[in-house]
């Protein structure tokens, strides 16, 4: 592999992980301390205020695994080597 | 020097205390109990096993689309691709006990959500990488076949929350 790719390949994966896990984080952050608050106020709706987390944090750490193949397919797999 | 008669000296003991702690070890009550401040424990327990089913029907769901899809691939791509997506599958639906079993334990054991699960991807891609019979494409589709079974129950969560009566 050319080493100018290889360099680039290295770049973008770290920025594809840095920056794809920015945003998923602050909203995890947010999701579970809103969930938290909601069961210490109603012990009641533990387990409908956990499964809409589960849901919601699933689809929230997508985006960061999405990042994640992104990079591991550079570092690993990479479709411009040579 | 104004409150010393207010005080009481070490070996007369508050008069009423030690006859409430007997009465309570008595009576089989322990005094953490007698804290308790009224929380339902059925109801508590109820919505834990609420949280329990919905995680059971989300792994029912992602098998079953994780069969059609090996089914049809095996079927229209061959042995090893349909191998791969089914690997992929398998891999998603542990990503999602490994959440769900973090997500139980928050507020409960552990202040924060662990980030354990990000690491099944990771093995994943690694694996796939290195050995020649699989490929990575079929292998990363087949890890998001969890998806359809997530949107599937927030689907059902939504008309069950419209229409109560017909749940």
């Amino acid at each position: 592999m050319d080493s100018i790719t290889t360099a680039a390949s290295v770049v973008a994966a770290g920025l594809a992980v840095g920056l794809g896990a920015i945003g998923p984080g602050i909203g995890q952050g947010s999701a579970a301390q809103g969930a938290v608050e909601g069961i210490a106020r109603q012990p009641e709706a533990e387990g409908k205020i956990r499964g809409t987390l589960l849901l919601s944090f699933a689809f929230m750490e997508s985006l960061t695994i999405y990042g994640l193949v992104v990079a591991l397919v550079l570092l690993f797999a990479n479709p411009f080597a040579g | 020097m104004l409150a010393s008669p207010l005080l009481q000296p070490e070996n007369d003991p508050p008069k009423g205390g030690d006859l409430l702690l007997e009465k309570l070890e008595d009576s089989g009550q322990s005094t953490e109990s007698n804290l308790n401040l009224g929380l339902p424990e059925d109801s508590s327990d109820a919505s834990s096993g609420e949280y329990v089913q919905l995680q059971r029907r989300i792994y029912r769901a992602a098998l079953i689309v994780s069969a059609l899809a090996g089914t049809i691939t095996a079927f229209f791509f061959g042995l090893y691709v349909s191998i791969s997506l089914l690997i992929g599958a398998l891999s998603g639906i542990l990503y999602l006990r490994l959440l769900a079993r973090s997500i139980g334990k928050l507020g409960t054991s552990s202040k924060t959500v662990s980030k354990i699960q990000l690491l099944v991807p990771v093995v994943l891609v690694l694996a796939v990488s290195k050995l020649s019979q699989l490929e990575l494409l079929p292998a990363i589709l087949g890890f998001l076949l969890y998806k359809p079974s997530l949107i599937f129950q927030i689907l059902l969560e939504s008309r069950s929350r419209v229409s109560p009566d017909h749940s």
